[in-house]
């Protein structure tokens, strides 16, 4: 009788420590979140109080002797309404226009979409550089910086980012600019917003596409991080989906990536968003011991404006 | 190392939880438990990254509950903690058999399969098989030891994002460990080189590998068996 008491009793305790178990899996259940990755993913900086441009004493990619100077009557500070569908009211974003505003219906406009990093004050030397193509100030360039990035309001949203860009194409087109003379260069994340422009309706129809090191997808992203066949949706709602968009840009494309992009591998992101290009015409430039951010440097700032002017041209 | 990349340390953090997603845990269950044991694991740790100048480890954490169905084969399964904490769930099932063993040592092989998905979201259910087989010690008169051995994940999609082709179905990793065992409570303690000549660039995740290959990674198991 003792016996059967004990062992009825052990099974009791046995049963409790179970129950505590389970009680504390149901727990991490109950407790468990949706979290995301979609604000990590953002390397913006909003933390600046005026743009600094060739004062700016930060880290950039490269910097550019005197000779690419802008004068400063060519320099043109913009803020702009950009709106999502589902917002009430829009949110002011800054951009930087290189050239004469008061030319651009006969001119030529390169909208630079830049990187993910901090602000415009970082790619000012890249615009620069684009304004020397096939001559100095030839053509116009136009920056933005993406709602919550630099002094652009807002918060970081993949949807709002086109629709900053989209934007400042509908400026453009106040101003009087056609497609037939509106080119679109994306670097890096700048790629989605310039893979956007090109593949689906928004104010005007770039009708040349540029990608500098550019992104295939999120799905890619993912998936060389862990060599497995992993969806990104595990960890994050952004999509940057370049791949699948370029099958709907007909544009001509040039495609520009490092062969030594310790960032973003030129074989799993670059050359499959090369691929998927449903346009008749594309070309690509790769540099051999170039990693990411370095192309316009390593291939020779005048190499590099001179490919580019012949492309804008042909 | 410091790579040259337009971010810094929130997208290393992104694409850390990417490749800590697969490795979260030590190898469970090295020994097998005796028939009817039951035991229940918490376990955190992954993989060594650079981050902010230095070395660390980034803890992962899991919950494990085995039992042995004869003194030779224990079931088990876990729950991935903070895979639950970004939406995904990701539980693995497995097995430790014991192929031999005398006093001292001993040997035993495991299969396990890990099925991750994210919740409400459709086609995206996966499942990886895992193999691992370890060999243990038991060098003094406790019931203590050290192991070694090694696993790997299998990939069995042909294809990946965009329809490109899926190169790469085994990601191979050592382990090394020390068990201390006491009479209800054991700590586990694990040192893996994880994917065994698999090159970690291009990527934007600092590894602390060897020769830019792998990662290693350390974690720490605390169990009660009842």
């Amino acid at each position: 009788m003792e016996k059967e008491v004990l062992e009825s009793t052990t099974a009791y305790q046995e049963n409790s420590k179970m129950k505590k178990i389970l009680s504390a899996l149901l727990l991490v259940l109950s407790l468990s979140a949706c979290l995301k990755l979609d604000n990590n993913l953002f390397n913006n900086d909003n933390t600046i109080t005026e743009y600094k441009l060739d004062n700016y004493d930060g880290e950039t990619d490269f910097v550019l002797d005197s000779s690419y100077n802008i004068p400063s009557q060519k320099i043109t500070f913009l803020t702009l309404a950009s709106k999502l569908d589902s917002e009430s009211e829009p949110i002011k974003i800054k951009a930087i226009y290189i050239g004469d505003v008061s030319r651009i219906g006969t001119d030529t406009v390169i909208v630079y979409c830049h990187g993910n990093k901090w602000h415009m004050d970082f790619y000012w030397q890249r615009a620069k550089l684009l304004a020397h193509v096939n001559g100095k100030n030839k053509y116009g360039v136009l920056m933005m910086d993406y709602r919550g990035y630099g002094l652009s309001e807002g918060a970081v949203l993949e949807d709002g980012m086109y629709a900053d860009v989209d934007a400042c194409l509908a400026w453009l087109k106040e101003k009087g600019l056609s497609d037939a003379r509106l080119m679109i260069y994306g670097f890096s994340l700048g790629s989605a917003p310039a893979t956007e422009m090109c593949a689906n309706h928004h104010a005007m129809h770039p009708s040349k596409l540029l990608l500098e090191a550019p992104f295939a997808s999120s799905e890619v992203m993912v998936q060389d991080g862990s060599q497995l066949n992993m969806p990104a949706s595990y960890f994050t709602n952004v999509k940057i989906d370049n791949a699948e968009k370029m099958k709907r840009v007909s544009q001509p494309l040039f495609w520009l990536h490092g062969l030594n992009d310790l960032f973003l591998n030129y074989k799993t992101h670059g050359e499959v968003v090369y691929s998927k290009h449903a346009g008749a015409y594309k070309q690509k430039m790769l540099i051999a011991g170039t990693d990411h951010g370095e192309v316009p440097e390593k291939a020779d700032f005048r190499t590099y404006l001179d490919t580019l002017g012949k492309f804008i041209r042909r | 190392m410091i790579k040259r990349f337009e971010d810094t340390l929130q997208l290393m953090t992104y694409t850390v939880l990417l490749v800590l997603f697969q490795q979260c845990a030590p190898s469970r269950y090295v020994k097998p438990l005796a028939k009817k044991e039951q035991s229940a694991g918490f376990s955190f740790g992954g993989p060594i990254i650079g981050f902010a100048g230095a070395s660390i480890p980034i803890p992962f954490t899991t919950l494990s509950y085995g039992r042995g169905l004869s003194d030779r084969l224990t079931v088990y399964g876990g729950c991935h903690l903070t895979s639950l904490a970004f939406g995904n769930v990701q539980f693995d099932l497995g097995s430790t058999y014991g192929i031999w063993h005398n006093e001292k040592q001993g040997l035993s092989g495991g299969i396990n399969l890990q099925t991750a998905m994210a919740a409400g979201k459709s086609n995206t259910a996966r499942l990886w098989p895992t193999a691992e087989v370890n060999y243990y010690y038991q060098p003094g008169k406790s019931a203590s030891y050290f192991y070694g051995g090694i696993n790997s994940w299998f990939e069995l999609a042909r294809r990946k994002a965009h329809e490109q082709e899926q190169q790469r179905h085994l990601i191979p990793n050592l382990q090394l460990g020390y068990t201390i065992v006491k009479e209800k409570n054991q700590h586990q303690f694990e040192l893996k080189y994880l994917g065994i000549g698999i090159p970690n660039l291009p990527g934007i995740v600092d590894y602390r590998g060897l020769g830019g290959k792998g990662s290693f990674g350390i974690y720490y198991c605390i169990s009660r068996k009842f």
